[in-house]
């Protein structure tokens, strides 16, 4: 019965729609984060109650945005369409008369995952423009700089090139002079593993690259760890310096990884 | 002298200065009197153009945001403004690390792109903390040092407080599941 007098005021409202359909600004799609941030922007601008959303109404609405900007962007496309078939979905079962029961007999609202995603996404929409009014270093507070332009003039070290790396992994592998048999073996060590000791091994400041490889007893090992290594240049993790050609390489952790761990010290 | 020193170390220091370190560098003052000292020149640049700031666990001199428009003449080029996309994945992945790629996209309802990531890591706001244990193994983000700097926050729990904010979204998401009161015709001013 209940369920019966919702639809009518639905189809009603649908109806009243048809022929004076709320006005709204143009609103371009670049303007908006994403499906969930139209709605919101419908939703908050019509002062509609989030817990009651008229699906008719909103349906339309959104439909004939995503209408307007017929250049969708093809990376996004998706998302608005999903949103568009959701809604027109969650519209159609707003109009069966037949009300979904969950276990305990409570009827269930088809809107209620779509209301629960709008919600949270507001929180978040909220918290960020929250954290955009911080103090923001180097926006709104600046510390002390001697030389302000010293930040373009910043000298990196120099970096090794993965041809010295393999070079000196090379001659780690002949220092071994161990004969080398093809088989197939189960892998007992991972490169996670080894990326552990190799960041753990770091830890405690630069290392060698000979000597962080010196202790491994096999040929297995030793790829291992450069594997490991090689993993964690990529993720610039650490840092691989060769002041010069078929000089020593150093590896250190990168400076940001390093004043983390201070923090987390 | 003791507070002389302090201003001087911290002033000197590039980075925010801790307290650990203060102690260490002022052996074998006690910690309590540094930490007077210290609450002594917060008060003391609570109305200047400079301020002593905790941020990220130390304590650094910083301009007071209300000059920012006077100081910020001094480059010439502003920082860029930061795009919401980016403000709202910073702010999820501050709130919800580690995290995600497809979290924060399932809270955004939209795709995250690559520059996005790319531009907080690149920031040093964010780092890779490692792997999720599901298929793909996805990178698991969470915020950076550099973030509490630049942001001026001590720590995270100084973040918005969202507890708050999640507790009245509990409630009205407990509404949800009770049975509806009586519908009336509340959104007739729609039609």
């Amino acid at each position: 019965m209940q369920a019966m007098a919702e639809n009518n005021a639905e189809q009603q409202m649908f109806a009243g729609m048809e022929t004076a359909l709320p006005l709204l600004p143009p609103v371009q799609l670049d303007a908006f984060e994403g499906p969930l941030d139209i709605l919101l922007h419908l939703i908050r601008k019509q002062k509609m109650d989030i817990f009651d959303i008229p699906m008719a109404i909103i349906t339309s609405q959104y439909l004939s945005i995503i209408d307007s900007n017929e250049e969708l962007d093809v990376d996004v496309a998706g998302e608005y369409l999903v949103m568009a078939s959701t809604l027109m979905q969650l519209k159609s079962r707003m109009l069966l008369p037949r009300q979904e029961v969950d276990e305990e007999g409570n009827e269930i609202d088809p809107r209620d995952a779509l209301v629960a995603q709008l919600i949270a996404y507001e929180h978040y929409r909220m918290l960020a423009e929250e954290l955009d009014e911080f103090p923001r270093m180097q926006r709104d507070v600046f510390k002390r700089s001697v030389f302000p332009e010293s930040v373009h003039v910043e000298r990196p070290l120099p970096e090794a090139d993965l041809e010295g790396l393999l070079a000196a992994f090379g001659q780690v592998l002949k220092r071994m002079k161990k004969e080398v048999l093809h088989r197939v073996v189960l892998e007992t060590m991972t490169v996670r593993e080894q990326i552990q000791f190799v960041t753990e091994a770091l830890q405690q400041g630069s290392m060698q690259f000979h000597e962080l490889l010196h202790g491994q007893q096999s040929r297995e090992a030793l790829v291992t760890t450069f594997l490991a290594i090689l993993e964690l240049w990529r993720q610039h993790v650490i840092q691989v310096i060769q002041t010069q050609t078929h000089a020593s390489i150093t590896l250190m952790l990168s400076v940001s990884k390093q004043s983390d761990d201070k923090v987390q010290a | 002298m003791l507070t002389k020193n302090i201003e001087a170390l911290i002033l000197a220091s590039d980075e925010p200065l801790s307290f650990d370190k203060l102690r260490s560098f002022l052996e074998p003052t006690e910690s309590s009197d540094i930490r007077d000292a210290l609450s002594q020149l917060e008060q003391h640049y609570a109305e200047r153009g400079i301020q002593l700031k905790q941020v990220a666990g130390g304590w650094q001199f910083r301009t007071a945001p209300t000059c920012s428009n006077i100081v910020e003449k001094l480059w010439q080029t502003r920082p860029p403004r930061l795009s919401r996309s980016m403000l709202e994945t910073l702010a999820i992945i501050a709130y919800q690390q580690p995290t995600t790629r497809a979290e924060i996209e399932a809270l955004r309802g939209i795709k995250v792109s690559s520059s996005i990531i790319g531009g907080l890591l690149e920031r040093n706001w964010i780092k890779v903390l490692g792997r999720k244990d599901v298929p793909g193994r996805p990178h698991l983000y969470g915020t950076n040092k550099q973030f509490l700097t630049d942001f001026g926050l001590n720590s995270l729990q100084d973040l918005p407080d969202s507890s708050q904010l999640m507790d009245a979204t509990a409630t009205q998401q407990e509404k949800l599941k009770l049975p509806e009161p009586t519908q009336t015709m509340e959104h007739n001013h729609h039609e």
